[in-house]
């Protein structure tokens, strides 16, 4: 499809920036919630490395999907019941706070603010802006209305 | 060797985040009780506004930290940077599939709910603030990375279609977080809706927003952790499946041929008036 380019993926680049980024995880989640520092780098440890097997899968099957789909399912496999190691991982994992871990991110996400994008803002101005806010509400309000009637109805 | 130098050389750039990060987490979460229920702060929002403060684009302080060249280089750290909180999502979904695979009609069904952009803000852009064609691009997504990618494709990002999605983009990358931190947490003390639906909302397509949205879900209703994890985060490996194709198949002609009917005969006008300023820039109908 011509509306998908296949990024390239360098794995020893986003090797290095991850590295990086879990130590900031782990000094996040040993600070903010206070898990123990040896279960919070295992688990981090094995975030780390689905993370890897997602980007090699994203970048080696023939079939595209984002990298980020590739991760989500690699983590979803090890973790399914049954699977050897299953309640291991689910263990350690389980010592990194989730919210730890958008924390840095958002961190580069501010430092990162172009000025293209300050000029895009200034320019198209407060119409946009409030059209952003009901494109978010829409959304959010859209599938949550749907998900509270489906699961009403199959009385769930 | 070569990719550990590229990282170190932005060393700064790095204790930045770290300082941030330290300090976000050390203020923890603050509720602010409201009439009708509570907003909840949380630590990715701090940072976020840390990281705009020292940020040398925004603020004259943020020039005495970094400069211009590491601000570029840190736009493809975000995505690497939200991965390992997309691989402990995959981790919380694997334990509940049970439940996933119970909630499968409600999950599948809410992931037309993402149309809810059209049905809410198309008309407002266009009948309340008075939008041209960047209504379009404004409205028929939540303009994240793949929906630019389909305005680029089917008008170009200098079209008003671009200019629309791009325009919700930034606002969006801005506030985004926000919004989503301050609508969770409101639904979710208010109690009017399933927190479980409220859960599976939340997966948009978009890291920061779900950990925003369910990051307040899970601070109003921690005894339901686990659930709201992998239901959002089963939402959001839909979406990141389909999101593409249902706004490149439904959404966009959708909107296209809405637009056409509140603006039809107005915007044809308009349109001549446009092309025969700007032949080059006449853009494809339909």
């Amino acid at each position: 499809m011509s509306a998908v380019t296949r990024p390239h993926i360098d794995l020893a680049d986003h090797a290095a920036v991850l590295f990086v980024v879990s130590a900031l995880c782990l000094v996040g989640n040993t600070v903010g919630p206070g898990n123990p520092i040896v279960g919070g780098l295992i688990g981090i440890a094995i975030l780390y490395a689905i993370v890897m097997a997602g980007l090699a899968l994203a970048k080696w099957v023939p079939f595209y999907l984002p990298s980020v789909a590739w991760i989500s399912i690699v983590g979803i496999v090890i973790t399914l019941p049954g699977v050897p190691g299953q309640e291991w991982i689910v263990a350690q994992t389980g010592n990194v706070n989730f919210l730890i871990l958008a924390t840095p991110c958002l961190a580069y996400a501010g430092l990162a603010i172009a000025r293209e994008e300050i000029e895009i803002a200034k320019t198209s101005g407060w119409r946009i802006a409030l059209v952003a806010v009901f494109v978010l509400a829409g959304t959010y309000l859209g599938s949550a209305l749907i998900a509270d009637l489906v699961l009403s109805l199959q009385g769930a | 060797m070569e990719a550990v130098r590229r990282v170190a050389s932005l060393w700064r750039l790095h204790v930045l985040v770290l300082a941030f990060t330290i300090a976000a987490e050390l203020v923890g979460i603050v509720k602010i009780p409201i009439g009708i229920g509570a907003i909840l702060l949380l630590p990715l929002l701090y940072s976020f506004v840390l990281g705009l403060l020292a940020n040398p684009n925004i603020t004259a302080l943020g020039r005495k930290f970094i400069g211009s060249d590491e601000v570029k280089a840190a736009t493809p750290l975000i995505v690497i940077a939200i991965m390992p909180f997309i691989a402990k999502f995959g981790t919380t979904i694997g334990p509940a599939i049970d439940k996933i695979i119970s909630a499968g009609p409600a999950l599948l069904a809410q992931e037309i709910g993402n149309l809810g952009t059209i049905i809410l803000a198309f008309p407002i852009a266009v009948l309340v603030l008075r939008m041209g064609r960047e209504a379009i691009g404004a409205t028929f997504s939540i303009a994240r990375e793949p929906n630019i990618a389909i305005i680029a494709d089917k008008f170009t990002l200098k079209s008003k279609e671009g200019a629309g999605v791009l325009g919700v983009y930034v606002v969006g990358t801005l506030a985004g977080t926000f919004i989503f931190a301050v609508m969770a947490s409101i639904l979710a003390t208010t109690g009017l809706l399933d927190i479980r639906a409220l859960a599976m909302a939340c997966g948009v397509g978009s890291g920061s927003m779900m950990a925003a949205c369910s990051g307040a879900l899970t601070s109003a209703m921690p005894s339901m952790e686990e659930e709201i994890l992998a239901l959002a985060g089963a939402s959001n490996l839909l979406t990141y499946a389909t999101g593409l194709y249902i706004g490149l198949f439904v959404a966009l002609p959708l909107v296209n041929w809405a637009y056409k009917v509140l603006r039809g005969a107005e915007d044809e006008g308009a349109a001549q008036r446009d092309s025969a300023d700007k032949p080059a820039n006449r853009k494809q109908e339909g």
